[in-house]
């Protein structure tokens, strides 16, 4: 047999869904249905905190009140509990990477550096063990995010359920740019101020290029419409962009330095693009700006080291509620793959260093929604709306607290992952000690 | 007959630039004196101490007589001297003066590529058995860079790997190895330098350990030297360790270790290995010593700190006054690092340390300037020359035969025309070990006086003296014609008479070239001058002879307007 | 003789290098106090003198000179300890051998690392300055406090605490020494190999420098064993002073490490990360091996695919001194949240949870009788928050080393650098949290390489 890339890599997934299956990986079926959760203390981020039930039909909240009642339904006691929409994380790398050091596990990051034509959701992996262990927190919706160049690709919205991608997509799609920046990347960058300077200009350039030749290329596809003897040829990367150059298409747009917001900001104005600024590290030093501009900001992740050594160390902390106070549209995410699981966390910290905690679940919840225009079906719990929520005990963004059910699309979800089941299956081992 | 001519104007240009050194001549004629004599000058025999217009008379290498009342003898070449200063030579406390920088190996592995395990000394950057008396180079250009500025010897070390090897104290002139050696294995050097291409140690820890090991190993090599030498007989005999047996005199207290420090994290590294193993210490290059204070004293180590500065912030256009506070106090903040830097020879004196300087990081072109901001920041011309002069000497052992103006020592002399550490003094002779280098002053040229706007004449009778080293040169007449606004003019000197054709006045700004003919060849003097009232100074300069500080008085002609 | 004088120079050496430390007296009253070892005080005081607790209880008298600190409404805790840390370090990793017992890190230590002061912003006041995780045998590790505003690096050593040393299994010896130099511990079996050549070896120099010592009184002909720092390291883990830390993730190496330390007769041991360590608890505990583990971090590479959450809750429940430990420049600052994890994954009481970040940290190194718990006659190293420090919600609010406050949210600037750059500003840098990691100085830049 020749050993070729693709063999090797053949028998190398082989060997990883052998080891995979070896230990217990299999969490467990979700079921769909009728569900009453009775005697809850729900939190409708949308309309305040309601003492009753809520009742799940098809997928959906079909009713929320006291003393609810379903033919049919399965029940279940909320007495002394609380009732959370389910979070959203709109900033991930979940589905796309399964083990960071193994590069062949890694599908975030395709070679090139304008790509507007890969997908994320191509490369979701429905059976990453992230999956569970994140759901499980009550995250039930996530952004997965290609990275890597200067267009890295389109992120998709992901109900954390199902067995395909097509069968996850939550409804939304945004183009990610990662602003051009002279910032050093690290203490081992070792490019001079003036080469970076003159990498960012490349950059800069070569989106004006972009930009032009999209919407010249548009502007052929329409007169190809009505006249077919009009020749164009093939070009994903400009047929991509089109709907992001008009503004139809949200575009993401990776910022960090105070500098670079500044640009970014006076860029939106001139192309006129659906931008939504991410990262945005600094833009505590920029807020006024920011929510002048009314750009709407996803932020995080927000625990992290300050951009500069000067800076006071709770800067990050601090970040989302700052901008939130200058009147930016803020949400948070926690940018990670295998602890997307810690986002209420982020938020947490958020509330605590002034954003407040209402403001803090908002940005988790109702905003990503709102931001990714899905305001009408996801981020809060109104009758209606998909049934995406979790029960617990306490405030879930202690991590006292306990999750106890959660609820994606109205599927009752197995509240087992490998990080439970090992638990389960290790804290008392059997056999023990080998005498 | 070309090629006669280039020789000339190669002896000449010598002559003009670097002064009567001999080496390097094309006609290598021996000097035709070794005794050489200054007079009327004010002579700082040590920091405080001073004689007022006293005489100084060097032979043969000696400070043969310094003081007042002091006559020329026969033998002696009289140098120009009147109202100078002359300082004792400076002494810097480390660098690779003279020492060749190793070629770059081709293809050498780069750090995290292959490993080099188990690596020999060589490898490891551990060279203590090398000597630097046999890797000086004198031509090397940086030792005459760093006598120009008034430096006359050094103790210099080898350069590579955590122990380059052994020091010298030399002379920085001469050009002869051998002849400008003064002390040889004066010192064993360190430094915190990792090997190069993965080899161990390659981390300052690495480094720590390394030393140790080896320091002990010294030890107990010399034991076992000891012990074989008096009873071998079944016993196993010591291998030969030149790298170990190196390590013998810092053992037996008599050879400090100099380690340079890049920082002042090394520098307690250092300390503490110099405290944990006993050998005696000093420590070069140091910053930010005044951090250190009671670690330094109870180390009693030599200090000698860096003559580099971090670079001076560019006066930044003043209308751009910073308004964004956050961007203030980081400026604050980076203004107060630099003072840390500035101010610590002063904090030093002010303690009661004494500190030499070093070099080895510092270029010659920033040392003037950088002293200049030490004292700027509170450290006194006195307390720079000691740490120039006495204190080096002192630390270097070698305070019996430099580091003042005394009879008997080396003669190692600077001469400014201003105390040195004025602005806009001028070094005018350096002598290493008695010979002479000559240097021509170089007065900025003061453009900002040109001013279009400004009117003067320029017509009449000038006195001029010109700073050349040629008396026929020295003090021409000029006059100007001005015929309606045309002006033409003669300058006659002790070389001739040449015609003026194409003068040019611009506000005060004078310009007028001739041509003269230099043995066949043409050359074209340019002089560029300001005039302001009855005087006027400026610069001439003479095709490749170079450039020359012109000042001149209006002897006759209108009177101001 | 020369055994002797060198004896001496350490003696010497130990003295007159341990730098005049600062030491404070401080009452912190009317607060709740987490002593951690005697259950919550409610409403009660902390009263430390010239650096050490010397009574806690309520409405204490203020000693003469002290300062006052209102801790009404707020908690009290002993300062938090990191098992595992890189910062306040100039260099992490030599790897340039499998085997570098002899480098210590406390010879690196830099006292001018703003991390040192962003982790007292978190409330923790000692760290275990590590050696990284590159060679099979790395260098011996240093315990500091977090003396803020030296900058003498020898002020941060805490001085008395027993020696320790970094060992690491897994993968990253294999990449660095095996893949990368092509030497034994490109496997698991090989990295088994060096530590039983590294301890053999050090066993024959042992034995030589025994014989050596019954030979010289007799014999003028003895020559002593020529002096070599490395097999002096190993040997005296053989003696028993040195504590080992081992970086490890999978269970069968951490069984491995155990049978070699077990047939060295080697006791004292603490697996680090070790996040395997939950399948092989029982062994653990028998063993009587610590385990210094992460929160919840899992999956950045193959070795820790395996691994869950719960691990902590697992160690403890099975009676493993088990901590939580940040192994980077910004977990260190929120290791009360981290801790506060086991109370999602495993449900540990606020006691259990509390002592993974102070008492358990403070038994792996060695340090138990001097720091984790507030007693009286222990250091006077404790943490102030606004809050329960397990709640999300609590901000430290003070962290005081030795009596001396070295934090205070209340004196906060921005700039807290003690030498920044005097050529430029501080600029932003993207990328920033690479500092301060295991990996360090290998060359390896992966993005988690714990």
């Amino acid at each position: 047999m020749r050993l070729t890339t693709k063999t090797f890599l053949l028998v190398f997934v082989a060997l990883m869904m052998a080891a995979t299956s070896l230990s217990a990986q299999v969490v467990g079926r979700a079921t769909k249905g009728t569900f009453l959760l009775k005697n809850a203390t729900i939190e409708t981020i949308a309309n305040g905190t309601v003492r009753g039930d809520l009742l799940i039909v098809d997928g959906k909240i079909a009713n929320i009140g006291m003393n609810l009642t379903a033919a049919g339904a399965k029940e279940i006691d909320c007495t002394d509990k609380y009732i959370y929409p389910g979070f959203i994380d709109a900033g991930t790398n979940l589905g796309l990477i399964e083990v960071s050091s193994v590069s062949l596990t890694q599908d975030a990051r395709e070679s090139g550096e304008v790509k507007p034509f890969l997908e994320a959701l191509t490369a979701v992996n429905p059976s990453s063990v992230a999956i569970p262990v994140t759901r499980v927190s009550g995250v039930t919706t996530v952004l997965a995010m290609p990275e890597g160049g200067l267009i890295p690709g389109q992120a998709a919205l992901i109900n954390l359920v199902g067995y395909s991608p097509d069968e996850m997509y939550a409804g939304f799609k945004a183009m990610r740019m990662n602003f051009p920046s002279s910032a050093a990347r690290g203490r081992r960058d070792r490019r001079s101020e003036e080469d970076r300077k003159k990498a960012e200009e490349k950059k800069f350039k070569e989106i004006t290029e972009l930009w032009e030749e999209t919407k010249l290329f548009a502007k052929i596809q329409r007169a190809k419409a009505t006249d077919p003897s009009i020749r164009q040829a093939y070009n994903p990367t400009l047929e991509a962009m089109i709907p992001v150059v008009a503004g139809e298409m949200p575009l993401f747009i990776e910022v960090d330095r105070s500098d670079d917001i500044l640009a970014a900001l006076k860029w939106i104005k001139k192309t006129k693009v659906n931008a939504v600024l991410t990262g945005v590290a600094e833009g505590w030093r920029v807020a006024d700006s920011i929510a002048a501009a009314k750009v709407p900001v996803i932020t995080g992740p927000v625990i992290g080291l300050p951009t500069r050594q000067s800076d006071r160390y709770d800067r990050p902390y601090a970040n989302a509620g700052i901008m939130a106070k200058a009147g930016v549209t803020v949400a948070i995410r926690s940018n990670d793959t295998e602890n997307v699981r810690d986002l209420p966390f982020h938020a947490g910290f958020a509330a605590a260093y002034g954003m407040g905690r209402e403001a803090a679940l908002k940005a988790i919840t109702l905003i990503p929604a709102q931001l990714m225009g899905l305001g009408d079906r996801l981020g809060s719990l109104e009758v209606g709306k998909e049934a995406n929520l979790f029960i617990c005990d306490g405030d879930p963004l202690e991590t006292k607290t306990q999750i106890e059910q959660v609820f994606i699309s109205g599927w009752e979800i197995p509240m087992n992952s490998r990080h439970s089941l090992l638990y389960d299956e290790f804290l008392e081992r059997s056999p023990g000690l080998k005498n | 007959m070309t090629k006669y001519l280039f020789g000339c104007l190669c002896s000449l240009l010598l002559v003009l630039s670097s002064g009567l050194h001999a080496q390097g001549s094309v006609e290598d004629r021996p000097p035709v004196t070794m005794t050489f004599f200054l007079n009327n000058a004010f002579i700082v025999q040590s920091p405080g101490k001073v004689i007022d217009l006293g005489g100084l008379l060097i032979r043969d290498g000696l400070i043969q007589a310094v003081g007042k009342d002091l006559k020329a003898p026969a033998d002696a070449k009289v140098m120009e001297a009147d109202s100078m200063y002359i300082y004792a030579g400076f002494i810097d406390g480390l660098s690779n003066l003279g020492v060749p920088k190793p070629k770059q190996e081709s293809g050498g592995n780069t750090r995290g590529g292959g490993r080099i395990y188990n690596p020999s000394y060589e490898q490891a950057g551990i060279h203590t058995a090398n000597n630097v008396a046999g890797l000086l180079a004198p031509t090397e250009k940086d030792i005459a860079d760093m006598r120009a500025i008034g430096f006359t010897a050094a103790h210099v070390v080898p350069r590579e790997g955590m122990l380059p090897g052994q020091g010298a104290v030399i002379l920085l002139g001469g050009d002869d190895a051998a002849k400008m050696i003064v002390r040889e294995r004066s010192s064993l050097f360190a430094q915190f330098e990792g090997a190069d291409g993965g080899a161990y140690p390659s981390t300052d820890m690495a480094i720590m350990s390394k030393f140790r090991e080896l320091y002990q190993q010294a030890r107990q090599h010399q034991s076992h030297q000891a012990n074989y030498a008096k009873n071998p007989r079944g016993m196993s005999r010591p291998a030969q360790n030149d790298v170990l047996a190196a390590f013998g005199p810092s053992i037996e207290g008599e050879r400090p270790i100099f380690f340079a420090v890049d920082g002042i994290k090394e520098m307690h590294r250092a300390i503490t290995l110099s405290k944990e193993l006993g050998f005696p210490l000093a420590l070069a290059d140091v910053t930010m010593a005044q951090k250190a204070i009671a670690p330094l004293k109870a180390s009693g180590a030599s200090l000698f700190l860096t003559m580099d500065l971090p670079e001076a912030k560019k006066a930044e256009k003043k209308d751009e006054e910073e308004t964004d506070p956050e961007k203030k106090k980081l400026e604050e903040s980076r203004a107060a690092a630099m003072q840390l830097h500035e101010e610590q020879a002063a904090m030093l004196a002010k303690e009661g340390i004494a500190f030499g300087f070093s070099t080895l990081s510092a270029k010659s072109k920033d040392v003037r300037e950088n002293l200049a901001r030490m004292i700027k920041a509170g450290l006194t011309a006195d307390q720079a020359l000691a740490a120039l002069t006495t204190e080096p000497a002192r630390m270097l052992g070698v305070s019996n035969i430099m580091g003042t103006v005394e009879k008997g020592k080396i003669a190692n002399l600077i001469v400014t025309d201003q105390p040195y550490f004025e602005e806009g003094a001028n070094v005018r002779y350096v002598f290493v070990d008695g010979m002479p280098s000559e240097y021509e002053v170089k007065k900025k040229k003061k453009k900002s006086a040109g001013d279009p706007a400004a009117k003067v004449m320029a017509a009449g009778t000038w006195a001029l003296e010109i700073d050349v080293p040629m008396e026929q040169m020295s003090t021409p007449t000029l006059t100007i014609t001005d015929d309606n606004g045309s002006l033409t003019g003669k300058i006659v000197s002790g070389m001739g008479a040449n015609d003026i054709s194409d003068m040019s006045l611009e506000g005060n700004n004078l310009t007028f070239s001739y041509s003269v003919d230099g043995g066949g060849q043409t050359v074209t003097v340019t002089f560029d001058l300001t005039i302001d009232g009855d005087t006027l100074e400026g610069t001439m300069s003479a095709g490749n002879f170079g450039s020359f500080d012109v000042e001149g008085d209006r002897e006759s002609g209108p009177k101001r307007q | 003789m020369f055994k002797h004088s060198l004896l001496l120079f350490l003696l010497l050496t130990v003295s007159a290098l341990v730098a005049q430390v600062e030491k404070g007296s401080i009452h912190i009253k009317n607060g709740t106090v987490l002593t951690v070892t005697n259950g919550v005080l409610e409403n009660a005081d902390v009263v430390i003198e010239n650096g050490i607790i010397s009574r806690i209880g309520k409405n204490l008298r203020t000693p003469a000179g002290a300062k006052v600190v209102d801790a009404t409404g707020q908690f009290v805790m002993p300062g938090i300890i990191d098992a595992h840390s890189h910062i306040a370090l100039d260099a992490v990793n030599e790897a340039t051998n499998p085997v570098t017992a002899e480098v210590r890190t406390g010879d690196v230590l830099d006292p001018l690392d703003v991390g040192i002061y962003r982790a007292l912003a978190g409330g923790v006041t000692a760290t275990h300055a590590m050696h990284g995780s590159a060679n099979a045998i790395g260098g011996q590790c240093e315990t500091i406090k977090l003396r803020y505003g030296t900058y003498n690096p020898n002020d941060l050593k805490m001085e008395g605490a027993p020696r320790t040393i970094k060992f690491a299994l897994g993968e990253n010896p294999m990449r660095v020494h095996g893949e990368g130099g092509g030497l034994m511990s490109r496997t698991r079996m090989g990295i088994e190999h060096v530590f039983r050549q590294a301890f053999s070896e050090a066993r024959q120099y042992l034995e030589a420098q025994e014989a050596y010592a019954r030979q010289k009184t007799s014999d003028p002909t003895a020559v002593a064993p020529m002096y070599d720092r490395r097999l002096e390291a190993l040997g005296d883990i053989l003696k028993g002073d040195i504590i080992i830390h081992c970086h490890s993730y999978r269970a069968d190496e951490i069984l491995m490490l155990m049978n070699v330390c077990k047939d060295f007769g080697i006791k004292r041991l603490v697996f680090q990360h070790v996040n395997e360590g939950f399948k092989v608890a029982p062994e653990l505990a028998e063993f009587g091996a610590g385990a210094s583990v992460f929160a919840d971090w899992w999956a950045y590479k193959f070795e820790v695919y395996y691994s869950t959450a719960y691990n902590a809750a697992i160690l403890t429940r099975n009676g493993v001194v088990t901590s939580i430990n940040s192994d980077s420049g910004d977990y260190i600052r929120h290791l009360f949240h981290q801790a506060g994890k086991t109370q999602r994954y495993g449900q540990l009481t606020d006691n259990e949870a509390l002592r993974l970040i102070t008492l358990n940290p403070a038994i792996q190194l060695g340090i138990e009788d001097r720091v984790g718990s507030l007693e009286k006659g222990k250091d006077g190293d404790v943490a102030i928050f606004s809050a329960h420090p397990l709640s999300v919600y609590a901000i430290p609010q003070m962290t005081i080393v030795d009596g001396v406050v070295r934090f205070d949210i209340k004196n906060d600037n921005n700039d807290q650098r003690l030498d920044p750059d005097p050529e430029k500003i501080d600029m932003m840098m993207l990328n920033y949290d690479e500092d301060h990691r295991c990996m360090e100085g290998t060359g390896a830049a992966l993005f988690h390489n714990h």
